[in-house]
């Protein structure tokens, strides 16, 4: 228990003259749940491309144990009003389709639907008309159906509206518990985050320390500023 | 229908309708993946290529076949390298594609030659050979759209949608921009280089609104396509216009009338 799945060593990057990440190391264990949080610019965004192989261009070593297949939701942003209609069906299947070698039935689909709480009617409607919480769970039921062992979401909450944020956390949290998963998410919320994190890796050009929870006194609206006068 | 026993008129609903398949069906994907403009850049470098081969003494369509497929992998090379900004690589090529054209055409002094058939379309002189090549365009592209139609999903959406960690959708990109410059080819010579921009892309315009999936929305803007190629080409021989202004303007009508019915649903919807 408790191997490290991703291992983070002294990743640097600079662009321009600016320093986007300083000197950053840690460990991901195995099916922990870890968050990465951090004011925007804080370079989160740099150091998810650089674990995810997306950005070649940087310092030190980043090493995900062999055998691990890994999944990315990227961070979803608010409608865009020029997207042609596409259905969820459409949506899941860019990634799950025979090309990709990853055919899955239209019963995976329906049955991810409901083990992410989206009612399977929603399968052909229109994936623009659905709210900012039901897109979040379909885009983790599209990264369901690739069968990870590690998930990387990126501002789960970004586009939800805060009814729904509290019932995505849970969601993840039950996911990532079912399937044995190891998480990594990365946030700014830091009140939400905490509750349900095994780590909290607190990001700022560099990592801080490794936060304990009890060290943050966060306050609506404040977040932001607070973790960077905390960490 | 005495007008459809004349070759002629049947090579031009055959090299037509063929053409509105096409660009309906890419359509969607070129409005989805904001590569409008693409096809317009595209064009003016299929008329480099057609200067070209008159110097060489080659047939000018076919010269602008080769030409396409390079400029549109170097398109998308230099749109790959992210060193030049979109627009500013499509006045390139659009301006360039176009001198130089322009001096070829000057350097192999063919009198008898004329850009406006290129550029504003020749569907009424179709040869066999022409519509031949046109319909097994036709067949090629529809092939290769329905079986890498959920990568060409993937690769024309905005960067959002596209899915790392997964095979990149970079080589699915020069796909589609080969794809798009199979569509140019055949819109220079039926519906002409300045006009198949139109072709693709008002369709989508016209049915987008209608559809809840990308898929209903390849459908319908194919079926408008057809249905303003057949209008535009029934109507050119009753009326003294050329038969591309007419198709195009059928499209733009289309447009406006889905629009009041929209406006007139919508409002009776409260």
């Amino acid at each position: 228990m408790n191997k490290s799945v991703i291992s983070v060593k002294n990743v640097s990057k600079a662009v321009a003259g600016r320093q986007l990440l300083v000197d950053v190391s840690f460990d991901v264990a195995e099916q922990s749940l870890v968050s990465l949080i951090g004011p925007n610019g804080a370079g989160k965004s740099t150091l998810v491309k650089i674990i995810l192989g997306l950005d070649p261009h940087y310092e030190g070593s980043v090493v995900i144990r062999t055998g691990e297949r890994v999944q990315y939701i990227p961070q979803l942003t608010m409608n865009d009003q020029y997207q042609l209609p596409m259905s969820v069906y459409e949506y899941i299947s860019i990634a799950t389709n025979r090309l990709y070698g990853a055919t899955r039935k239209k019963v995976d689909f329906e049955k991810t639907l409901i083990h992410v709480g989206v009612a399977t009617e929603k399968l052909y409607q229109s994936y623009t008309s659905l709210s900012g919480g039901e897109r979040q769970r379909v885009a983790i039921a599209r990264a369901l159906l690739g069968d990870p062992t590690i998930l990387v979401l990126d501002e789960p909450l970004a586009a939800v509206d805060y009814a729904s944020r509290a019932g995505l956390y849970e969601l993840i949290r039950h996911l990532q518990q079912g399937h044995k998963m190891t998480v990594l998410l990365v946030s700014h919320d830091i009140d939400s985050v905490l509750p349900l994190s095994d780590q909290v890796l607190c990001l700022n050009q560099s990592l801080h320390t490794d936060c304990h929870p009890s060290e943050f006194t966060t306050k609506d609206g404040q977040t932001n500023q607070t973790i960077h006068h905390h960490c | 229908m005495e007008l459809l026993t004349y070759t002629f008129v049947q090579y031009a609903f055959l090299g037509g309708i063929s053409m509105a398949v096409l660009a309906g069906m890419l359509g969607p994907f070129v409005v989805q993946s904001r590569q409008s403009i693409a096809s317009d850049m595209f064009a003016h470098v299929a008329l480099a290529g057609i200067g070209a081969a008159l110097l060489v003494g080659a047939s000018p369509w076919w010269g602008a076949l080769p030409a396409l497929i390079i400029v549109s992998t170097l398109i998308w090379w230099l749109l790959d390298s992210g060193t030049y900004s979109p627009d500013a690589l499509a006045m390139f090529f659009l301006s360039g594609g176009l001198a130089l054209a322009l001096a070829f055409v000057h350097l192999a002094r063919d009198t008898v030659f004329s850009f406006e058939n290129y550029l504003f379309g020749s569907i009424l002189t179709l040869t066999t050979t022409d519509v031949l090549a046109i319909v097994v365009s036709t067949i090629l592209v529809a092939g290769i759209v329905w079986f890498a139609w959920y990568p060409l999903l993937g690769a024309t959406q905005s960067p959002r949608y596209f899915v790392p960690f997964r095979r990149t959708p970079k080589v699915v990109q020069l796909l589609f921009f080969w794809l798009l410059a199979i569509v140019v080819w055949v819109g220079i010579k039926t519906i002409g280089g300045l006009l198949i921009g139109a072709l693709l892309v008002i369709p989508v315009l016209a049915t987008r609104n209608w559809a809840t999936s990308f898929k209903q929305v390849v459908l319908l803007s194919t079926l408008a396509s057809v249905l303003s190629v057949s209008l535009g080409l029934i109507t050119a021989f009753y009326v003294d216009l050329p038969p591309s202004s007419l198709i195009i303007g059928m499209t733009i009508l289309l447009f406006i009338l889905q629009s009041v019915a929209r406006f007139l649903i919508q409002k009776k919807g409260g």
